[in-house]
């Protein structure tokens, strides 16, 4: 444990001197004030021109290195006589000299860069040795340890070993840890972060009710059981996979991968360990005798963006997408920012170009479009490699359409050709009528003289042609019936490597069509050796689970923690390297770090210690002392009120409604939205059972994604996401206030409320209202806030039955009293928009 | 408000000052509040992050509607005259102008040489100014006198969508923050009952890049661009359901206000009083918006300018939403455009797809400045016109005429405060490949708007992974000679 603190302590403060350092060790005092007083003058008003690209007049301050050697008039600073510096010179417009060109630095500035040059020029070595590629020693790359669990005053308040590492830092600051949160509020949170799904007002009180010991553990247990619960973390890996329906870019044409969304699924509720999780994701395709289903899980690095826009070259975004699968790799197993060393080494962690292009061919040979199919042909294959699921009686269907398409294409060929004989007779027989149906542009052309016409736009009248030949048009027609025909055969994007795999180049600048080296498939020097004969897809997967590795089991308790707590232990979760904060509780980071793998790996078991904790069952009230000590809660005196996510806003809503349909995958539904969002794309919107599935299954275009989602912050999934934004807007009021779907849902609740309570007054259906929607018993003002509105909307309702008719929708209200229908559609729609209906407490 | 609400919201405030962020964006708000990184002016208030803003110095304009041509117009056939380029038309592409360089859709040039294409339409002078402008654009040719325009914007980037983010975010990098959003962030909102940053599409074709283009990246989503929709209901959601009256919609706010402040009272969360904010102004949109809407309150005289037709979508009642947005303190509007990528295929094309695109946008790109310039708004409001990039001299091997995408220089115009109007600047090869005067970088365009707005790019920043972020990366210089 020894080691890891030291190396806190070190990337903190300051760095360790490294073989190549052109300077003595400075103080950490030293590296501040640079830090602080003279970087941001280099990097904003410097570097614009001086920097190592560009070497303006050969001068770059992107390093001490660089500013000692200067540029073409010399040294830029010189330690032996500091104010004779050039630099100096210059910022002061002492000479002919003067800079920087857009205007002069204040007096403050210049001083204090004399008074760094006085210290010696002090610069941070990391960066400077970073740069090199050698290993800079940072706490992440130091081996997991396995820290003894710290001394504790106040051990009732422990549950499990992961609560002393809490309070013992609670306890040093002098802070007192919040009670248990109440156990309707239990409840409700342990519902709603294992299966994103509010409890039933049965289940809370079945809960309280249990006073046995073990009764919360038991409904923890419960709620892993649940299939809800491999959809509620599904969609959180679908986050990190940058999961979606269709291909992105201009096109955004539709694709088909729902099956690696459900093996997801289903790989979650099984518990499938993380190790065998991350294996079969990367790498399943080349595991020896590889299930099919092992295959379907590849699907996560074709969830690649896909440009099938005219006139491209498909080399260029080709080599895209197996940058993104470098960032993604990196980031989702690693916390590393991989993607940074692309066009030259990483400025901050140790990661060299090399070595961003060693790791790139491990990705670099999949059978997929390229630049070897830039044609027509090509696009036919643009969804390779892929694997189907269809009936040999389908695939023969297929394979006769197809020989029929192609005859029937080369028909129409010839058929052209000898119509357009007879184009010069079309022209010179049309009247000022024939004319006049025509297209502008066409009608423009045919206006001027042939000799006057452009000839380039003569092609367009020969378009015009053809399309008003009832020949043409009839056969236009009947291929495109026949190409409906095609059947319909599920398949799924997969991996597959190309038979030879193909050579990978350093890109200079990151240039595709700029090659350097060449370089073979392997991992970063500053991790733990790749050991393997064939370094592949396979050994690079296993590589990452290796237990030896640093990262990955750091990375994943991080990643799992953040979503119970809205933070991670590590706040820059997409982040392990230099730049990234350093965790907040060290100790537990690493115990959680290597719990996780003496559980082997199983996430239902790192679920369900998170959850029993004590430090989770804390009360999320706001408390003013912590508020003062602790204002961003890092300590965790408390738990966080947290907004619930886009697709869980719809499904606590749904689920309140009573309308949720339960099925579980398949392919993605369509489910209500406003109109005028889709612009080229099309909704068909879903009726019946599609139409009232959960969130994590509606149709994700990239470019047009549903309105709903997206103003809850669904991420884009143009690449992966780490974490959501939790904003809060007026646009979000306006659809829960207003939305078909939400509008819904509130009959829905009303039609619940009237059915599950028939017989009862006001007060009690409100408080039954309130209970399905908070989970909890409302105050008596909450309650009398209710009847009250419930009491007026009656009176209005009865005395004007018209209105009811226009708020309810005829399927859903079907036989119920009207007037009663409308008055508690009107109440839910108040309870589903308050704060606490979206938030777990 | 009754005495238990002020006692409420006065706790509340309370817990802002004390700093209580979680909840409230984090990290990023927790930035925010100190200000950090933001240069000269406050930063913006945890409380009310939209609250006006005092800019870095005096600004020439107070608002700026950005037409933007989506799919990069052909120079060629719309601002820039190369009689040259029509004498030569048909010809190989000289070897003095392809040695070394690398063009879009390079594959079909492997297969035969390019051939040069001369400008499908005509171009005469218009105005004092003697501007050669292309006949698709006799109402913006009459204007010309009111616009700067610039010959030789140049990008790096020759695919749509990076592009496009270049000009909006700064980086072809997804995830950083639009022009929009930074400067909601450095000025806050002048409406209290419309968002400040407003977004409007037209056009048939596919808006590449889409919601990232004016996306607020990692600035809190508060200032992220509104996209008013193209329906009945531009604004998603703005209509209440079927059978809400007014007063039943505010029975329903009412109630939800009282039980928000109930719980508010209970857990302390601030995040709850935000919630509250959001739902009075998204009440009140809901009656500022249709009003905004309504353009049938217009005389017929406006409509004509603009070619508008109320109930109708299209740039031209975009064009006229856009100043009524300005009017009523939407600081920044960016009406997108498509149907300018003119290849040589049938559905983009220099022959009729030209006309048909220029005829949408020509009479009303003219009129949003003369009905500025009429009410008095054009001194302090800044227009811009122009695309993501250029297109080549050479045409396209297709069925149609058309060009390829070309970045080595492209139009934009500008009008109003702050503005020499009736000059235009940059020089230009006679074959239209490369510039030969005053580059102009799509960052230098991002400064010279935040210069007239009165912040500085350099000091409009934020603190994001350890490092001080901006609009114009390390790059941007005001564009001296556009300015009077």
């Amino acid at each position: 444990m020894r080691s890891l603190l030291a190396a806190l302590a070190v990337a903190s403060l300051v760095a360790v001197p490294a073989q190549a350092a052109p300077g003595p060790p400075f103080s950490p005092e030293a590296i501040r004030f640079f830090e602080s007083e003279v970087r941001p003058t280099l990097h904003t008003r410097c570097a614009q021109c001086h920097n190592d690209e560009l070497r303006t007049s050969g001068l770059s301050v992107a390093s001490r290195q660089s500013l000692l050697e200067g540029g073409n008039r010399g040294a830029a600073v010189s330690l032996e006589r500091p104010a004779e510096s050039l630099i100096l010179s210059a910022l002061r417009h002492a000479s002919g000299l003067k800079m920087p060109a857009d205007g002069r630095l204040s007096d403050r500035k210049v001083a204090a860069i004399e008074r760094w040059i006085e210290l010696g020029a002090p610069w941070p070595e990391v960066t400077a040795s970073a740069t090199a590629g050698r290993v800079a020693r940072h706490w992440s790359f130091e081996p997991v340890a396995r820290p003894e669990t710290p001394p504790v005053a106040n051990t009732d308040w422990v549950r499990n070993p992961l609560d002393r590492f809490v309070i013992s830092r609670l306890e040093e600051a002098g802070l007192e840890p919040s009670p248990e949160a109440p156990g309707a509020t239990l409840a409700k949170r342990a519902h709603l972060d294992l299966t994103g799904l509010p409890p039933s007002p049965e289940d809370v009180r079945d809960f309280l009710a249990d006073t046995d010991p073990g009764a919360y553990e038991r409904m923890v247990d419960r709620l892993l059981d649940s299939p809800r619960y491999g959809e509620r973390w599904g969609r959180h890996w679908l986050d990190i996979a940058r999961y979606a329906d269709s291909n992105g870019y201009n096109n955004d044409a539709p694709r088909k991968i729902w099956m690696y969304r459900d093996w997801i699924i289903d790989a979650l509720n099984r518990d499938l360990p993380f190790d065998q999780f991350v294996i079969e994701q990367l790498a399943g395709d080349l595991l020896p005798g590889a299930s099919r289903q092992q295959v379907v899980a590849t699907g996560f690095h074709r969830n690649t963006l896909l440009n099938l826009e005219g006139g491209i070259d498909f080399e260029q975004y080709r080599v895209e997408a197996v940058v993104d699968r470098v960032d993604v790799t990196g980031i989702a197993f690693l916390g590393l920012t991989l993607g940074c060393a692309r066009c030259h080494d990483h400025k901050y962690d140790p990661i060299s170009q090399r070595e961003f292009y060693q790791f790139f061919a491990f990705f670099n040979s999949i059978d997929e479009l390229s630049g070897d199919f830039n044609d027509q042909e090509g696009r036919a294959r643009a969804y390779e490699p892929l694997l189907e699921f269809g009936s040999d009686e389908q695939y023969l269907r297929r394979d006769a359409i197809k020989a029929q398409l192609k005859a029937m294409r080369e028909e129409q060929d010839r058929y052209e050709e000898d119509l357009l004989l007879k184009q010069p007779e079309w022209e010179a027989g049309l009247t000022e009528e024939d004319l006049a149906k025509l297209p502008l542009g066409v009608q423009r052309i045919l206006g001027k003289p042939p000799e006057e016409r452009v000839a380039g736009r003569l092609v367009f009248v020969k378009n015009a042609f053809l399309s008003q030949d009832p020949g043409v048009q009839e056969r236009r027609k009947a291929i495109a019936a026949v190409n409906k025909l095609l059947p319909e055969i599920p398949s799924t994007l997969v991996m597959r490597e190309l038979p030879e795999a193909r050579p990978t180049h350093i890109f200079l600048q990151g240039d595709f069509l700029r090659k350097g080296d060449q370089v073979e498939a392997g991992t970063p020097d500053v991790l733990p050796p790749l050991e393997a004969d064939d370094p592949n897809r396979l050994a690079l997967a296993r590589w990452i689970v290796d237990r030896r590795n640093p990262l990955t089991p750091r990375v994943a308790v991080n990643r799992i923690w953040q979503r119970y707590f809205g933070q991670g232990i590590v706040a820059t979760e997409n982040d392990f390297g230099t730049q990234g904060d350093p965790p907040s509780h060290p100790l537990l980071l690493d115990w959680l770090a290597s719990e996780f793998m003496a559980r082997d790996w199983s996430l239902k078991s790192l679920h369900r210690l998170i959850v029993t904790s004590a430090t989770y069952r804390q009360s999320s009230a706001f408390r003013a002392d912590l508020a003062s000590a602790d204002s961003s809660n890092l300590l965790l005196g408390r738990q966080n009120r947290l907004r619930v996510e886009s697709e869980i806003v719809r499904d606590v809503a749904l689920s309140a409604s009573g309308m949720l349909e339960s099925e579980i995958g398949g392919p993605s539904v369509f489910p209500a939205q406003p109109p005028g969002v889709m612009i080229r794309r099309p909704w068909p919107e879903s009726k019946g059972r599609n139409r009232y599935r959960r969130g994590l299954y509606t149709h994700f275009w990239r470019t047009s994604p549903h309105p709903g989602l997206m103003v809850f912050d669904s991420p884009d999934s143009l690449t992966l996401a780490t974490r959501r934004n939790r904003s809060n807007t007026p646009l979000q009021a306006l659809t829960l206030l207003n939305d078909t779907g939400f509008h819904e849902f509130a009959q829905g609740l009303a039609r619940r409320v009237l059915r599950e309570r028939p017989d009862s007054g006001i007060a009690e259906r409100a408080d039954h209202a309130f209970r399905v929607c908070l989970a909890r018993e409302p105050s008596a003002g909450e309650l009398r806030a209710l009847e009250r509105l419930a009491a007026t909307q009656l009176d209005e309702f009865s005395t004007h039955p018209e209105q009811a008719d226009e708020i309810l929708s005829a399927e859903i209200h079907d036989g119920l009293d009207r007037a009663q229908a409308a008055a508690w559609t009107t109440v839910a729609g108040v309870l589903m928009n308050l704060d606490e209906f979206i938030t777990r407490e | 408000m009754t005495p238990q609400e002020k006692t409420l919201l006065h706790v509340t405030r309370r817990h802002f000052y004390s700093q209580c962020f979680v909840g409230l964006g984090g990290i990023a708000l927790g930035g925010l509040m100190g200000g950090r990184g933001f240069g000269a002016a406050a930063g913006p208030d945890l409380r009310d992050p939209l609250v006006p803003r005092a800019p870095h110095f005096a600004p020439k304009v107070k608002r700026v509607v950005y037409l933007f041509m989506a799919g990069a117009p052909s120079q060629f056939e719309t601002w820039l005259w190369r009689p040259e380029l029509r004498k030569l038309d048909g010809q190989p592409t000289p070897d003095s102008f392809l040695d070394g360089k690398r063009f879009a859709f390079m594959e079909r040039f492997t297969k035969e040489r390019p051939k040069l294409l001369g400008p499908q339409r005509d171009f005469r002078q218009h105005g004092q100014s003697g501007t050669w402008v292309s006949e698709v654009f006799p109402h913006m040719a009459s204007i010309v006198d009111d616009l700067a325009l610039v010959h030789t914007l140049r990008t790096e980037n020759f695919n749509h969508a990076p592009a496009k983010l270049v000009f909006n975010t700064g980086s072809t990098r997804f995830g950083r923050p639009s022009m929009g959003s930074w400067i909601t962030y450095g000025l806050g909102s002048e409406s209290r009952n419309l968002p400040a940053f407003v977004v409007l599409r037209s056009g048939e074709q596919n808006l590449m890049g889409g919601v990232n283009i004016w996306g607020s990246g990692f600035l809190p989503t508060t200032f992220q661009g509104v996209e008013f929709l193209r329906s009945a209901d531009p604004i998603p959601n703005l209509s209440s359901p079927p059978g809400y009256s007014t007063g039943r919609q505010s029975d329903r706010v009412n109630a939800i206000r009282e039980l928000n402040l109930a719980r508010l009272a209970e857990v302390g969360d601030p995040e709850i009083s935000t919630r509250i904010a959001s739902y009075e102004l998204a009440h009140r949109m809901q009656t500022s918006g249709p009003e905004l809407m309504d353009l049938s309150t217009e005389s017929q005289a406006t409509l004509d300018l603009y070619g508008a037709v109320p109930g109708e979508s299209n740039f031209a009642n975009n064009c006229l939403v856009a100043r009524r947005l300005l009017e009523r303190g939407t600081r920044f509007v960016q009406l997108y455009h498509t149907g300018w990528d003119h290849h040589g295929n049938r559905v983009n094309n220099l022959a009729e797809k030209l006309d048909e695109v220029s005829l949408a946008v020509d009479r009303a790109s003219a009129a949003l400045v003369t009905d500025l310039k009429q009410r008095g708004l054009l001194d302090d409001t800044l227009v811009i016109w122009g695309g993501e990039f250029g297109r080549t001299p050479m045409g396209e091997i297709q069925e149609l005429p058309g060009r390829n995408h070309h970045v080595e220089n492209f139009p934009i115009w500008f009008a109003g405060g702050g503005i020499k109007a009736g000059q235009t600047i940059g020089g230009v090869d006679e074959l239209g490949f490369f510039i030969t005067k005053d580059p102009i970088e799509v960052h230098d365009v991002q400064a010279t708007i935040l210069h007239l707005l009165g912040l500085d790019h350099t000091k409009l920043t934020f603190r994001h992974q350890g490092r001080d972020f901006r609009l114009t990366d390390v790059g941007g210089r005001v564009i001296e000679k556009l300015l009077a």
